[in-house]
């Protein structure tokens, strides 16, 4: 912490952070090893929408978690007395702590930062409240939902299902990179020392609210989504939620915690430019920021994780800020929503888990539905399917309305210069094995 | 740890602006708090569908009219009161000194405006068609509406960020901004926290109220901070923002929880009770309200003043916080007790959130 604004490269052992733990509830699998398995697969999560009454739209396909219970993983809570939001956030909360290997006890003896992204909040909540007001006025409201749908509560109730005290919880309203959002949130608490322990990540519920916003705006796709195809019709709207535990690389160590990869660094802008259009210079500079924080350079980046909405204009504005940064020689470029929906808040936190999967496991998830990329969209997307590849730094979008830019990068642990350091033993044997398997 | 390193740079805080049920603009709140003077007024029932009854509105405020008619056309009252309130805040500093690219800016809410979110999903379910929807109000049905426009408004390409807390919301957006300076990631940041009074957050209080208080008085607003890190070498600003720290309610027993977040906040500072100038409480009904209350008395009984704000501008929601921090600010321009002494602002959510901010006063 003698220079928190140092680049990741730069840092010692005690100021590197580090994932312990992963939380996925999502359309593709439910937990780490199903979740791996449906991105390895390219698995395709789309179904027809349920979540609310789809009479009158031409095409109503979405990203459901269909059967997704979330009493095994409440202790605290019971599962009345959340949203179906907050149900996600505590669910993948609850997941992420266990595969930390950390007790609620542990938890509690120390400092934590909670950071939950989310674009619509409590929305089905919401959504019933629209409703009941057209039907009868908002003087028939219940008031246990009128309790829930404060957006605070997402991360709030994160806190509370640990019995935490000493945690700052926050909800990162910052819609569609919410997630990232979260993740840079909790990496600055633990840089700056303020906390010991992050959990960080984003949340978001199928909603008619936001399908019938998307859907006026002529974004959302009849059949599947098809991120840079050149016939690509749009999004489809998700739901679910990414957790990811992280801690310093000290803590991680002393606790012998399985680490999943390293949080590398995050840059954040605004576009300042359109409510709604992205803006291709903005998200240049947003790149370039988080690949100076990680202290990486574009050659460096093995693969992104781009936001890659599937609409025509985020694309073709996402590809060409990708080759502004990288010289016109991209790494392969992939999106997460083909297969996942577009999942709001949860969309960069569930792709950072995907990211750190890909990491872990060596392979490309594949961007899935692809027929024939688009000549305006100049990347290598890795269609339809996945294929092995050993990773070093991956970096990962978001773009959100508002112009609310974050881009997370991420490297695998250890990283290549850890085998002449003499962190710990374990890791000179991991990184050692890591050059034989190379060489 | 929390933020009393004094390896640091000191944050400053160099300029503020409010827009309150006290009128537009920084010496219009001064004055109300001042004078003590309370803000309820009867509604206008064609303008609100609520339930007869008062509510702390800032007087006149109509987005067109202060705001005037470009861009402005389906723009909602939160954003109007963040982006108006931006605006008197950037009218008092140097402009020229500010980077659009390192600038940031941090906006604390609820749930951005419910009634716009309401509004939209009402218009889906009474259409002729289920995407009849108001393409105008699709920006301003999410949460990040009202900081996004403040950016377009005042050309803010910094980290943009909003983040909810409810009654919270203020102090967590000066932690957030916190941590983006002394990571660099900013040079200035603009940060605060807007409220708006609507048809649906009334309804919200009503279905949500303490029984045991009755229903709240509603207030409005928006109050903006520059925080800023110093030059080593520069002279202090008024006041400069020594800690934050926040904390959660799991168990219900606020009293510990608010007791413990002072404490902590003030050993981070190495401060005792008696250098507190000025405590101001959020006012909030109900047990998170009492146990700052109670706090706030104990330290005015150690020599500090007490500054109440919620009773003269009603429940401010998000907005509280941000209004709170306002008034320590505003009284200890013309207190020359304050100099070098510090301000504390707590705040409690039914959330869980419990906070704190501690300021000092150059």
């Amino acid at each position: 912490m003698d220079d928190v604004s140092a680049t990741g490269g730069q840092r010692p052992a005690y100021d590197r952070v580090v994932v312990t733990g992963l939380g996925v509830f999502s359309s593709i699998g439910v937990g780490v090893e199903e979740f791996t398995e449906g991105l390895r697969s390219g698995r395709n999560g789309v179904s027809p929408i349920t979540a609310f009454d789809t009479t009158g739209f031409d095409h109503a396909n979405g990203c459901e978690i269909r059967d997704f219970d979330p009493a095994p993983w409440l202790r605290r809570w019971k599962q009345e007395e959340l949203g179906r939001t907050a149900q996600f956030s505590v669910a993948a909360a609850r997941m992420a702590v266990a595969d930390a290997g950390l007790t609620d006890e542990e938890l509690r003896a120390r400092r934590v930062q909670v950071a939950v992204g989310t674009t619509d909040g409590e929305s089905q909540d919401l959504d019933r409240l629209a409703a009941d007001w057209v039907a009868a006025g908002p003087e028939t409201w219940d008031p246990e939902t009128a309790r829930r749908v404060g957006a605070g509560r997402l991360s709030a109730a994160v806190a509370s299902e640990f019995g935490l005290t000493d945690s700052e919880a926050v909800t990162l309203a910052t819609a569609c990179s919410a997630g990232n959002y979260a993740i840079g949130m909790g990496l600055d608490a633990l840089r700056v020392g303020d906390a010991d322990i992050a959990l960080c990540g984003g949340a978001d519920a199928m909603c008619q609210k936001s399908f019938s916003a998307f859907y006026r705006l002529g974004t959302i796709a009849p059949d599947f989504c098809r991120p840079f195809d050149k016939d690509r019709q749009g999004i489809l709207t998700g739901e679910g939620a990414g957790v990811l535990v992280l801690e310093r690389l000290d803590s991680a160590l002393a606790r012998g915690a399985r680490i999943h990869a390293e949080v590398l660094g995050y840059g954040l802008t605004c576009d300042a430019h359109h409510p709604v259009q992205p803006n291709q210079s903005s998200i240049a500079r947003c790149m370039q920021l988080a690949l100076d924080d990680a202290g990486v350079a574009p050659q460096d980046v093995d693969l992104i994780s781009a936001h890659g909405t599937g609409t025509r204009t985020n694309d073709v504005t996402e590809s060409r800020a990708i080759r502004d940064v990288y010289d016109s020689a991209p790494p392969r470029t992939v999106s997460l929503k083909s297969m996942l929906g577009h999942t709001m808040g949860a969309a960069s936190a569930l792709a950072a888990v995907a990211c750190s999967v890909a990491l872990t496991e060596g392979f490309i998830p594949p961007t899935i539905n692809h027929r024939e990329t688009d000549p305006e969209c100049e990347i290598d997307c890795v269609p339809n399917e996945s294929v092995p590849a050993r990773l070093r730094v991956v970096q990962n979008n978001g773009l959100a309305f508002a112009g609310n830019n974050a881009i997370v990068v991420l490297g695998h642990y250890p990283a290549d210069s850890d085998s002449d350091s003499d962190l710990d033993a374990d890791a000179d044997v991991d990184a050692a094995a890591d050059d034989v398997a190379r060489s | 740890m929390t933020g009393s390193d004094k390896r640091r740079p000191r944050l400053d805080l160099i300029g503020w602006s409010a827009t309150s049920p006290f009128g537009i603009g920084r010496s219009a709140f001064a004055e109300g708090l001042r004078e003590g003077r309370a803000t309820a007024t009867a509604l206008d029932h064609e303008q609100w569908q609520v339930p007869a009854g008062r509510a702390c509105l800032v007087p006149d405020f109509e987005v067109r009219a202060v705001l005037g008619k470009k861009g402005t056309r389906m723009m909602n009252r939160v954003t109007g009161l963040a982006v108006g309130t931006v605006g008197e805040l950037l009218a008092d500093m140097d402009r020229s000194a500010l980077t659009p690219e390192t600038t940031g800016m941090v906006l604390g809410t609820t749930g951005g405006s419910v009634q716009s979110t309401l509004d939209l999903t009402r218009g889906s379910l009474s259409g002729e068609r289920p995407f009849h929807v108001e393409p105008g109000l699709i920006p301003y049905s999410v949460m990040n509406g009202a900081a996004g426009q403040v950016a377009i408004w005042h050309e803010l390409k910094g980290p943009n960020a909003t983040l909810a807390a409810g009654r919270s919301a203020g102090v967590l957006a000066l932690s957030y901004a916190r941590r983006l300076l002394l990571t660099g990631r900013a040079g200035v940041v603009l940060c605060g926290a807007a409220e708006e009074y609507s048809t649906a957050r009334a309804w919200l209080a009503r279905h949500t109220a303490d029984p045991a208080a009755g229903e709240p008085l509603l207030g409005e607003g928006c109050a903006m901070f520059a925080l800023a890190a110093a030059p080593a070498d520069a002279p202090p600003a008024p006041a400069s923002l020594v800690g934050v720290k926040a904390m959660t309610c799991s168990d219900g027993n606020w009293a510990a929880v608010v007791r413990r977040c002072v404490e902590q906040v003030l050993r981070d500072a190495d401060a005792k009770p008696t250098d507190v100038w000025a405590v101001s409480p959020s006012g909030a009904a109900g047990p998170g309200g009492d146990a700052e209350q109670a706090v706030a008395e104990e330290l005015a009984a150690a020599g500090g003043i007490e500054v109440p704000v919620a009773p003269l501008v009603g429940e401010g929601h998000a907005a509280s916080a941000a209004f709170q921090l306002a008034a320590v600010l505003s009284r200890a321009e013309t207190d020359e007790r304050a100099t070098g002494r510090l301000s504390l602002v707590t705040t409690t959510d039914e959330a869980g959130t419990v906070a704190a901010a501690l300021l000092r006063h150059h």
